[in-house]
Formats: C-alpha cells, sequence, structure tokens
C-alpha cells in the first residue's frame, strides 16, 4: 500500500541539504577556493523545499569545507508522491516559485550537478504537468501556472550549456564541431542549406527514396534565383528609405530632439 | 525530432542522458483496477521505456504497461467553418508490482473562505449579502406572494 504520508518539512529541507552537500563534497575537489563562499550562502526556506528553480541557495552548518560533519538523513523515496506538491500546497490559489536559472548560473556547474539538475527539473515539470490536466479536469484554476514556462526555460538552457561543452570537447578530440554528419547542398529552388545526413543500414546507390531526391537546380530555374534575389535587394532599400524618410520627417517636425543611432 | 542512432544485431544497449519525456498522472475516466495508474504519455514511447522511465527515476515497481493512442477530434470546427484538430496522445496504464495499490488523491479541496477584516473581498461579501437580504419578499406575509392584494 503506497502510504501518502507527511512527512515533516524539517527532515525535507535536511535531506535535500544532505544531496547538496554530497553534490558539494564531489566539486568541491575540482574547486575548491570557490566552493567556501557559496556553501557559508543561508537562506531559510518557508516554502516548498524542493523547489530547483535558482533563487534559493542550499543551507549548509557553518563549517569550513574540510570538515563537513555529515547528517544522515533518508533520501526521499516517496514513489508515485512525486508526481503531487506537499499536500499542504493542495487547494491554495498561488504557490510561490523563485526565478528560472540563467545559462549563467548553469555554465559555474559541474557536469554531474547539471545531470542532477536535468532530473529535479525533470521531476517538477511532471508535476506541473499533472496537476494541470488535473485543474482542467476540475474546472479549476491551476496554482501559478508561470512555473511550468520557468521550468521548460530553465531546461532549454541547460541544454545549450551542456550542448556548448559538448562541442568544445568534441572540437579539442577530433576537430569536428557537429555531431551529426552533414554537407552544404543545393535544392531544386536554388537554396543552399545545411543537409543532415540520416543514418541507413545500406549505402547510399542502394536506396532507391534517397536516388529520387536531387540536389541540383535545374537549367530552367537559374533566371529565377536571379530574380528573387533584386527583389531581396529591393525589399531592403524601401525598407531602408523608408527609415530614412521618417526620420526626415520627424528632424523637421522636432528639430531640437536628439535621435540616437 | 531526435535521431536515436539505428540498432543493429549486435550493436550495445541504446542509454539516453536527459530524457525530454514527461508523463502526466491522470485520474482514469473509467473504474480502474486498484494498482493501476494511468498516465499520458508522449507518442514515441514504448511499454519498455515507461517501465525503465519509472523504476529508474521515481524507483516505482513496475509489473506490467499496457498503452494505447487515443485519437484526438477532427470534428469540431472553428468560427471560418475550418476543421479543429485536437492533438492525438498516447495513454499508458501502469500496474504496480509487489501488491501496491494507488488512488488518485483529491489535489482541490473545499476550503473555508474566511475574508481578512477590511479586505476588498470582505466588503464585496457583506454588499452581495445585503442586496440577497433585500431581495427576499416580507417575512411577515408568511410566504404568500405579493401578487395577492393585502
Amino acid at each position: 500500500m503506497l502510504k501518502m504520508a507527511t512527512s515533516s518539512s524539517a527532515g525535507r529541507v535536511l535531506t535535500l541539504c544532505k544531496q547538496f552537500q554530497n553534490v558539494f563534497r564531489i566539486s568541491s575537489a575540482t574547486n575548491s577556493p570557490h566552493c567556501s563562499s557559496a556553501l557559508t550562502k543561508y537562506q531559510p526556506r518557508l516554502y516548498r523545499e524542493k523547489s530547483p528553480l535558482a533563487a534559493l541557495s542550499w543551507y549548509s552548518p557553518s563549517s569550513s569545507v574540510g570538515q563537513c560533519r555529515a547528517l544522515h538523513t533518508t533520501i526521499t523515496r516517496r514513489g508515485l508522491d512525486e508526481f503531487f506538491d506537499l499536500p499542504e500546497n493542495w487547494g491554495q490559489t498561488t504557490v510561490k516559485s523563485g526565478a528560472p536559472w540563467t545559462a549563467k548560473q548553469l555554465r559555474t556547474k559541474s557536469s554531474e550537478d547539471l545531470h542532477k539538475l536535468w532530473y529535479v527539473l525533470l521531476k517538477e515539470k511532471n508535476l506541473l504537468v499533472t496537476l494541470e490536466q488535473e485543474a482542467r479536469r476540475q474546472r479549476v484554476q491551476m496554482p501559478s501556472p508561470e512555473r511550468i514556462r520557468k521550468v521548460e526555460r530553465s531546461m532549454i538552457r541547460l541544454e545549450t550549456v551542456v550542448n556548448e561543452r559538448e562541442t568544445a570537447l568534441r572540437l579539442l578530440q577530433t576537430g569536428q564541431e557537429k555531431g551529426r554528419p552533414g554537407a552544404w547542398r543545393r535544392n531544386k529552388f536554388g537554396h543552399v542549406y545545411w543537409y543532415r545526413f540520416k543514418e541507413y543500414a545500406i549505402p547510399w546507390y542502394m536506396n532507391r527514396k534517397y536516388k529520387r531526391k536531387s540536389f541540383f537546380t535545374p537549367k530552367f530555374v537559374q533566371p529565377h534565383l536571379r530574380l528573387r534575389i533584386e527583389k531581396h535587394l529591393r525589399e531592403n532599400a524601401r525598407k531602408a528609405s523608408l527609415e530614412r524618410r521618417t526620420q526626415a520627417k520627424l528632424k523637421e517636425k522636432f528639430p531640437q530632439v536628439k535621435v540616437s543611432a | 525530432m531526435v535521431r536515436y542512432p539505428l540498432y543493429q544485431l549486435g550493436n550495445p544497449q541504446l542509454r539516453i542522458f536527459r530524457p525530454s519525456w514527461f508523463l502526466t498522472l491522470v485520474r482514469p475516466g473509467k473504474e480502474q483496477p486498484p494498482d493501476t495508474v494511468q498516465f499520458r504519455i508522449p507518442m514515441e514511447m514504448t511499454k519498455c521505456d515507461i517501465k525503465n522511465y519509472l523504476e529508474k527515476i521515481y524507483s516505482v515497481p513496475v509489473g506490467a504497461v499496457r498503452t494505447r493512442i487515443q485519437f484526438g477530434s477532427n470534428k469540431k470546427r472553428n468560427h471560418l467553418n475550418q476543421k479543429v484538430k485536437q492533438p492525438d496522445y498516447k495513454v499508458a496504464y501502469v500496474q504496480l508490482a509487489q501488491g501496491q495499490t494507488f488512488t488518485f488523491p483529491d489535489i482541490f479541496p473545499e476550503k473555508d473562505q474566511t475574508s481578512t477584516e477590511g479586505s476588498m473581498e470582505e466588503m464585496q461579501e457583506k454588499f452581495m449579502e445585503d442586496e440577497k437580504q433585500r431581495q427576499k419578499p416580507d417575512p411577515r406575509r408568511g410566504g404568500v406572494t405579493e401578487w395577492f392584494g393585502l
């Protein structure tokens, strides 16, 4: 029988502190001079202790990095209860949450931290999505729906940071920038684009569907390319001249106003 | 649209770091057995994927998983008489192992609204009560309506 017992919030705070203390101890081996300032930062947690958003920092006993006396706590193993919020938040109209993670903050974290954060964000998003669906079912407003966007943005930024690190590593190791091979190709309409290769079990000369694709422009399309370029340039010129005309008119009407370039 | 590496016999097991799949726990429409949990899952997930997801990320012991795809209706029309498609979604029925049971909790319980003194809500409620009092008929007439004279 899955019990949905409400454990004390204090216990949960300590649990989270324990997890992040472990995280710090792992990353402290790599960058010890920075850690002490982060460890001694303290902010009392009045609301959901598991909020993965960056505005909250972590509680720690005021001791230096070397002498961390570990508190013995259990890992949260609530199973399916993790799809739902803490019971005291059920039925509220608003639930407080912090700011999303920025790419700058994420770049300071180690890869292991980012990996753990991804799963924290994933569980949070699952929670919010179940809440949204249940609110729709009960025809009630969902409390603070902006949390979903915040979590989505944090995840996107995390993904970009991880991809940055991967490309840097790949460049150093192999000299290739992109993991998936590709080539610049021209399609039937004369557009040049980056064609990304797809993995097949057979070589290209045995692939009938691939052979039907043509990566060249036919001769009768050539004059239309020039016309398209001319149209594009004409549009740009029109936009620029319109801009100049409006500025001249404004200057005539209000000669003393200084316009920044 | 993520392209995973092609699998051929003898290839190593595909491992996904940072899965971008989100499960929605839903209240079952029809009555389900007590050990069954109902999820809405992305179309790309399979039964094995759900089993591994729940076991590894949520440490929930999973017995059996059954999936189906729910067709989203294309019948409704907008103000331009164009058909509007509701998105399709996949539903998974997960049976928990080790004799565990799960009931979908009541997440929006009724709360007694006691508005604070001097606030807008209190003034509004007082006003509404006064209006209702005004609309009530004269209690001295004993339930008889105003239509009858005297």
